[in-house]
């Protein structure tokens, strides 16, 4: 606040006598060097106690045996790490984060890509269909998850009743690795795909309508037209949106731990074999259920590193793809 | 583990507020005293009671699902923060809570040893530490074993119906698997069993020692009752007589309700859930009987108190006069939860109590006689952590991924992994 007062201050100090104005003048040099940090700061405020004091502070949790009731046991350095680069329930978990994630991913962008392009067409009622791809997203993940764990139930659910209808044998969903990757996925999917195609449909109605047109005159059709000139005109909001899902993938939790009835029930595995126990599910596994907190720290900061390796990969891509244009 | 610092600036804003407000917990004069629980404790009338009878307390009961109220009060109890006044400690769990008990007060401060004699003496002493000396909590209700099962199957199968004449079809679970066999024979398309975890924990739940020795040292791999146990549940899912479901989940719910199987292992808790699980539709066609193997101890609860609360001495107040016998025979008759005092359970009231959705099932007198011959299983600190490693090991039987002896090695390991 008084920095906005000095600022108002200093414009007519121009004209007041010398002496003062050297004051003033400094005053006003130093609100030009330092009142862009000051309003800057309530952000990095923010960031430094709800982003890098908890980042540094499960840093510091992981190189402890630290119970998460009785706190701190002794510092043990990097035996965390080590105990976690030969646990094979880690790379399993790994695993599963980025099958799941590659299985929900690239179909959930290439059918957002596709309902976005249909949106785009001009359908009657376009407003209703907008707001249509928008409401499984709105909708709470746990109702999400409760409504697709009856669909995918082995015994009397709904996927396993068509399948029989086409005589296929019932699946058990929870117990193989696969079908259970796909449950999830499926469920990932329901959720962001219309979410997707509305940031799709918003770059596409930029997209300068002459360009279609002179495509439209050199004979293109509409399949190349869509590959050849919406594609490369939307690339920055593709970029963003596999940015935004390799994140959200990455730490998902809520779907496979819904999905998992023993999760209810404490037992939060993520299947009897770890079939889809994601890298959060196994930190909460040890966090919550064996009151692991030091080890559930080291695995929080891996599963960071891996977001940092993924998200790099993809800013690198981000510049090639920029620097091509 | 950013937790603790919203939970601090949450607190401190609270506090700010509070202030404001002109301290809102002691509002009016009040003392506000809050009791975590999850399921049904039968509190609701209790409470009201309480409340009028004392005009300067005011109760609140947070309920939330078992699991959710454990990691929440593990939690709450690491941030110094958000505990209840009185928090219920599931008996699966006390062990572990029992191993952080300077988290909280310790009753016999408040003459607590003076109640002794009201609770059978294994469930006194699972509430306490330090050769008793300590105090932990008081206790509710408890599991004693039963065994549920569908009159209309049985029939089906050839099986007799009559509770009396099923009892004497399994005294042993070895007797138990051969009519399961039978079972199978006439009635494949219906499962036995809703699943085998279940038999498995109940088998366990009437031994001495599970998982842990009575010194807390580990022995689950050189235990043989926790490989009798076990093989004995296995083979019922390798025989596919299981439902393999999880316990108590959407599934088994579901189960329950198109009767697609036929037994089920029953504590007195367990009642409730049957009856809603199934629904009315199936009232009469479910009936209780004596457990395998005789009498055994799965569940109940017991109130402690944690440090941080404010009020001590009045929230001890209210959980001895809701642990009180008169409370607890009250509760029976409300809710079912079989009281933990034997007094109360030989109480010819309770004796005579049956369960009208349950064939008219004299449950006062199944659960009674079953809790006379109990041998509570000794618990051990990490009991909670080992205990579903052996759970998901059957799962991975009933499933047909893997055969029983891989995975007993594979649940073996696991176990030694969480109990390092």
């Amino acid at each position: 606040m008084t920095d906005l007062r000095t600022r108002t201050e200093a414009a007519p100090a121009a004209s007041v006598p010398s002496s003062t104005q050297s004051k003033r003048f400094g005053l006003s040099r130093w609100d030009a060097k330092y009142t862009p940090y000051l309003i800057v700061a309530p952000f990095f405020v923010v960031f430094a106690i709800f982003g890098l004091y908890p980042l540094v502070y499960t840093a510091w949790v992981s190189l402890h045996d630290w119970q998460l009731i009785d706190g701190n046991q002794g510092f043990v350095g990097l035996a965390n790490y080590a105990h976690l680069f030969g646990d094979a329930n880690f790379w399993n978990a790994l695993f599963n984060t980025l099958s799941l994630f590659v299985l929900s991913t690239v179909p959930q962008l290439l059918a957002a890509l596709g309902l976005a392009a249909l949106l785009d067409r001009g359908l009657r009622g376009s407003a209703f269909w907008r707001a249509g791809v928008l409401l499984p997203n709105v909708i709470s993940v746990a109702a999400v998850a409760l409504v697709f764990a009856q669909f995918f139930g082995r015994d009397f659910g709904i996927v396993n009743y068509l399948l029989g209808l086409v005589g296929i044998d019932p699946v058990d969903w929870r117990a193989d690795t696969w079908a259970s990757h796909l449950a999830v996925s499926t469920m990932v999917m329901w959720r962001w795909t219309g979410y997707n195609a509305l940031l799709y449909l918003a770059a596409m109605q930029s997209v300068p309508k002459d360009m279609y047109e002179s495509a439209t005159l050199d004979g293109a059709s509409r399949w190349r037209m869509f590959w050849s000139i919406t594609v490369p005109s939307i690339r920055p909001t593709i970029l963003f949106t596999v940015v935004t899902s390799t994140i959200g993938g990455l730490q998902l939790f809520a779907e496979p731990a819904l999905f998992d009835p023993g999760f209810a029930a404490n037992n939060s595995t993520g299947g009897s074999d770890r079939q889809f126990q994601t890298l959060v599910l196994y930190m909460y596994e040890k966090g919550f259920r064996l009151f692991d907190a030091g080890y559930a720290a080291t695995v929080a900061w891996m599963l960071f590193l891996v977001v940092l390796v993924v998200a790099i990969v993809n800013f690198s891509l981000t510049r090639r793809i920029a620097g091509k244009e | 583990m950013s937790r603790r610092l919203v939970g601090s600036i949450a607190a401190t804003l609270v506090m700010v507020l509070a202030a404001g407000c002109g301290g809102s917990s002691e509002a009016n004069g009040k003392i506000e005293l809050s009791l975590g629980l999850f399921s049904d404790f039968g509190y609701d009338k209790l409470i009201e009671e309480y409340q009028a009878s004392h005009s300067n307390i005011k109760i609140e009961q947070r309920k939330v699902k078992m699991e959710q109220h454990n990691t929440q009060l593990a939690t709450q109890l690491a941030g110094g923060r958000g505990a209840a006044d009185i928090v219920a400690l599931e008996e699966g769990v006390v062990s572990q809570f029992r191993a952080s008990k300077d988290k909280f007060v310790n009753l016999a401060e408040y003459g607590a040893k003076d109640l002794k004699a009201q609770w059978a003496d294994w469930k006194w002493n699972q509430g306490t530490a330090d050769g008793g000396e300590f105090v932990l909590g008081l206790g509710t209700d408890m599991g004693s074993l039963g065994l549920c099962y569908r009159r209309d199957l049985f029939e089906a199968a050839g099986l007799p119906t009559d509770r009396k004449e099923v009892a004497k079809l399994w005294p042993t679970w070895a007797d138990y698997a051969k009519v399961a066999d039978q079972f199978t024979a006439k009635t494949p398309n219906v499962k036995f069993v809703d699943t085998g975890r279940n038999v498995y924990k109940a088998i366990l739940d009437q031994t001495e020692e599970g998982y842990f020795a009575k010194d807390d040292s580990y022995i689950a791999e050189k235990n043989d009752k926790v490989k009798t146990a076990f093989d004995t549940a296995a083979a019922l899912g390798t025989k596919k007589q299981t439902g393999a479901l999880e316990p108590f989940s959407q599934e088994w719910n579901v189960a329950l309700k198109q009767g697609s199987f036929a037994t089920t292992t029953c504590p007195a808790w367990a009642l409730a859930l049957i009856k809603a699980g199934a629904g009315d539709a199936a009232a009469g066609k479910w009936d209780v009987t004596t457990a395998p193997g005789g009498g055994g101890n799965w569940g109940g609860s017991f109130l402690a108190i944690p440090k941080q609360g404010k009020h001590p001495k009045e929230a001890y107040e209210l959980a001895k006069w809701l642990t009180a016998p008169e409370q607890q025979k009250r509760i029976f008759k409300e809710t079912g939860n079989l009281p933990s005092q034997p007094k109360v359970y030989q109480d010819a009231e309770v004796q005579a109590t049956v369960n009208e959705y349950f064939n008219k099932a004299p449950v006062g007198q199944i659960f009674a006689s079953s809790a006379e011959s109990l041998k509570p299983t000794y618990r051990g600190t990490k009991d909670s952590k080992v205990g579903p490693v052996f759970g998901t090991a059957l799962t991975r039987v009933e499933q047909g991924k893997q055969s029983a002896a891989d995975a007993w090695t594979q649940a073996l390991k696991e176990a030694q992994d969480a109990v390092k």
